[in-house]
């Protein structure tokens, strides 16, 4: 199809669809006119049934936990997807220690930078595990914080360099965090079953409202969610950096007869 | 409490997640073939559960709460699956298609750390959930879980071929997903629940009203997007064929025909008190499902590549499979039921034989195949019965599909739909008999338009003997051959009235007998036309190719693989759903 004829076919299309729209929208209940029945139903009984102030993190791993189950999961997939996709033809081979090009010159790292990262990084990790353990007190989760700590581990690439990020980071270790996360996660559901309760029902002490330790059960998924996501992110963060020296090589061709 | 069978509910979709975080975490300490073997073991593991579920709900269907949040006072608090017989059996079958793909794959991708086994897996878990949910949101979960999986696998090879069909997968079923999510956040601002029963309930009560029909326009589709529907179907063919054979087996013998069972679930189910929605469905449908079973049938007999010939029969046969979700009757639905079972064994088979022509003879290409597969003739005869079985042999399971899918049909009248449901499945196997003559047989050595059909260098890893991959292959060939006609017929009226929330209807009518016979007959003439052409007298030839070459030419153009033509037709598409809505 040439561009012009495609424009005509979406606006023809446009015409029968944005009058549809319209009285679709039209139709729609006002805005902020009333809560569905389910949410207000939900925010009624949720903090007496499960002790819990942070009410996202008791629908996302109590009410609704098998959603956020699959979301942990369908994560998982999308990971290991990009992960097959960016090692491509260079396979597992993953070389022990970064590889240096010779010729280029390794700038280092300014001393405040190194500084810097070195006081930002295990602060920003600290802050990361702050937001897991919290997540049924303040807003945040194993989601948010995971994602946090592993920007922390962004930060020792910044302040030591390529080398020292390889050095410090094991794909193997990742892979482990991610699947031990995600497989706490799942077990979270299985293991109550075999008390007789419901799969991912709540059966662990539910604490006291506001406190560290309330919400039972979902500290535990927590935990398993910001390993998985933790390990994931990193696992991405690595893959791409990976990839992009992989895809310096055809510019300069002279490099390997040297 | 434990023994109950309601409590095996979420076993099938768990176990697969467990088994696949479990390699994940350790799959660079396991050795060879562990990954292999835990994957077989899950997939098994998962077909023997649904069975033992979908027999204990052949009395009713089955509710499970998980986290134990049952409804309170009417307000369905936390997420239900609810499984009925049908979606029980569906289940089992989608656990055994994947058994068996372990098998055929049996070593295929030792290179990486189980990521395959990882990824399908993942798929596997999302198709159950699916199949079992009875929450729109977690529907729209194991859509998503299964669409990541997908694009992944079908990337899996990393060719230029393979990203590029794999890209155009992504576009299209991530608009799905944003239509989807959309349909879900309408029905929800209406409704005020995610549960298919109070959604029902609400609707059944809001009379005519246009968010519930615009919820529906989206929602479906999305699903038909996933079914491969015309004008929706341009991606499958692209991703189908480039994708590895033991994917492609999954992707055309269960995921597509997933979307439409989400399909017939949710209109059945949810929107089945809406009497705006129930009437535009036949017209849809009926017409959508005809236009994508001729089209599916013509496009695949112009192909040489195997695996896009193969990926276009699929589309033609889910516009049957839609058009038996047109007739509205048990028994269309019923018929649709089983054929998709049928249809994913017969299919999961022939995408097996084009693993074992890639791997064995290092092509897909039917011209350059002719003759080359006399040496492996075991597999020749397979897709000989396959060929025959998929344009309408009269035994096994996709033949009983077939017939109820025409007995609906018939009973209520669409004249037009019956033909194009026995035309679709006879270019098919017309396409399928061609193939095996000119490959196994080295016949048709002038070939015709196919000719000039888009093909591809491809090749997979020849590390496996003939015949694991070849084992695989008639198994399921036998399933659908030897599964007992008598007891589907007689439990098939109790399990679509569960599945579909009506009451129970006497015996499902079935089609003329001979239409089957008509097909076969076609078929067999359409193959025999394309491999015996030179033979063939001039004034019989010239016509034919005089009409054929032009039609031809144009539905090659509009299958561009250009992504912006696909999201036009798309766009087009959801303005067809909106209008029929509109008009009812």
């Amino acid at each position: 199809m040439s561009p012009r004829i495609r424009v005509a076919l979406l606006a023809l299309s446009g015409l029968i669809l944005l009058p549809c729209a319209a009285s679709v929208i039209a139709g729609l209940p006002a805005f902020g006119s009333k809560i569905a029945l389910y949410g207000a139903r939900i925010n009624a009984i949720t903090p007496e049934a499960r002790h819990v102030a942070n009410m996202v993190s008791a629908i996302n791993f109590d009410l609704r936990g098998l959603d956020t189950l699959g979301e942990e999961f369908m994560l998982l997939a999308a990971i290991t997807g990009t992960v097959v996709l960016l090692r491509g033809h260079r396979g597992e081979g993953l070389t022990g220690r970064a590889m240096r090009r010779p010729g280029r010159a390794v700038i280092p790292r300014s001393e405040a930078t190194v500084l810097a990262c070195r006081i930002a990084g295990p602060l920003t990790c600290l802050f990361g595990l702050y937001v897991v353990l919290h997540a049924t007190v303040t807003p945040g989760g194993g989601f948010q914080g995971g994602v946090i700590l592993a920007s922390g581990t962004l930060l020792i690439y910044l302040g030591e360099g390529y080398s020292g990020w390889r050095d410090a980071i094991h794909s193997h270790w990742l892979d482990a965090l991610e699947g031990g996360g995600a497989l706490v996660f799942a077990l979270c559901g299985l293991v109550p079953m075999l008390t007789g309760a419901a799969f991912m029902q709540n059966i662990l002490p539910l604490g006291t409202l506001r406190d560290l330790f309330s919400g039972g059960l979902m500290l535990v998924e927590n935990l398993g969610v910001a390993m998985a996501v933790t390990g994931g992110f990193t696992q991405l963060f690595l893959e791409f950096m990976e990839e992009t020296r992989q895809a310096e090589e055809p510019d300069e061709p002279g490099e390997e007869s040297a | 409490m434990t023994l109950a069978p309601a409590a095996l509910l979420p076993l099938p979709v768990a176990i697969p997640l467990v088994i696949c975080a479990t390699l994940l975490a350790t799959a660079h300490l396991l050795p060879g073939r562990i990954p292999d073997i835990l994957a077989l073991l899950a997939a098994l593991a998962v077909a023997v559960l649904s069975a033992v579920i979908a027999v204990h709900a052949a009395d009713g269907p089955l509710v499970y709460w998980f986290g134990g949040w049952e409804p309170r006072d009417g307000v369905h608090l936390g997420i239900g699956f609810s499984v009925d017989a049908a979606s029980g059996w569906i289940a089992a079958f989608i656990g055994l298609l994947y058994a068996l793909t372990f098998v055929f794959a049996w070593g295929f991708f030792d290179r990486t750390h189980g990521h395959f086994h990882i990824l399908m897996l993942l798929f596997l878990a999302a198709m159950v959930g699916f199949c079992f949910t009875r929450d729109m949101f977690n529907l729209f979960v194991w859509f998503e879980v299964m669409s990541v999986a997908a694009f992944a696998l079908t990337a899996y090879h990393l060719a230029e071929s393979s990203l590029a069909g794999a890209i155009n997968f992504t576009v299209v079923n991530s608009l799905a997903g944003f239509l989807m999510l959309g349909g879900i956040g309408l029905i929800y601002a209406q409704t005020g629940t995610l549960d298919y029963d109070g959604m029902a309930a609400a609707i059944a009560q809001t009379g005519r009203s246009p968010v519930v029909a615009g919820a529906f326009c989206l929602v479906a589709a999305a699903l038909m997007i996933k079914g491969s529907i015309v004008p929706f179907q341009f991606w499958l063919a692209d991703a189908h064929a480039v994708a590895p054979s033991p994917v492609s087996v999954i992707f055309s013998g269960s995921m597509v025909s997933l979307g439409l069972f989400g399909l017939a679930k949710v209109s059945a189910v949810v929107f089945g008190g809406s009497d705006q929605v129930q009437g535009a469905l036949p017209v849809l449908l009926i017409g959508l499902g005809s236009a994508t079973a001729l089209l599916g049938g013509w496009m695949a007999l112009l192909q040489r590549h195997l695996k896009r010939m193969l990926a276009f029969s699929t589309i033609s046969h889910a516009g049957i499979m839609l058009t038996g979700l047109g007739a509205l009757s048990a028994g269309g639905t019923g018929g649709m039921l089983v054929y998709v079972v049928g249809h994913g064994l017969v299919k999961g088979a022939l995408f097996m034989i084009a693993g074992i022509l890639l791997a064995t003879q290092a092509s897909i290409d039917e011209i350059a195949l002719r003759g080359l597969g006399r040496g492996i003739w075991p597999a020749g005869i397979a897709m000989g019965l396959a060929g025959l079985l998929l344009c309408g042999l009269p035994i096994g399971i996709l033949d009983q599909g077939t017939r109820l899918v025409q007995g609906g049909l018939s009973q209520q009248g669409h004249g037009i739909a019956l033909a194009a449901t026995a035309i679709g499945a006879a270019l098919t196997g017309a396409a399928v008999l061609r193939a095996a003559g000119r490959i196994f047989l080295g016949l048709g050595p002038d070939p015709g338009d196919e000719a000039g059909a888009p093909s591809a260098d491809e090749r997979e890893k020849a590390n496996r003997p003939l015949w694991l991959m070849l084992a695989p292959c008639c198994a399921l060939l036998a399933v659908d051959v030897a599964l007992p006609a008598g007891p589907i017929a007689h439990a098939l009226p109790r399990a679509v009235s569960a599945f579909m929330r009506r009451p129970e209807a006497g015996m499902l009518a079935e089609g003329p007998g001979w239409l089957p016979w008509v097909s076969v007959a076609a078929a067999l003439l359409g193959a025999g036309y394309g491999l015996f052409r030179k033979r063939l007298p001039a004034f019989v030839v010239r016509p034919v190719s005089a009409s054929q070459s032009a039609p031809t030419r144009a539905l090659e153009i509009l299958h561009s693989g250009l992504i912006g033509d696909y999201a036009v037709w798309l766009a087009v598409g959801v303005a067809v759903i909106a209008a029929v809505l509109a008009m009812v």
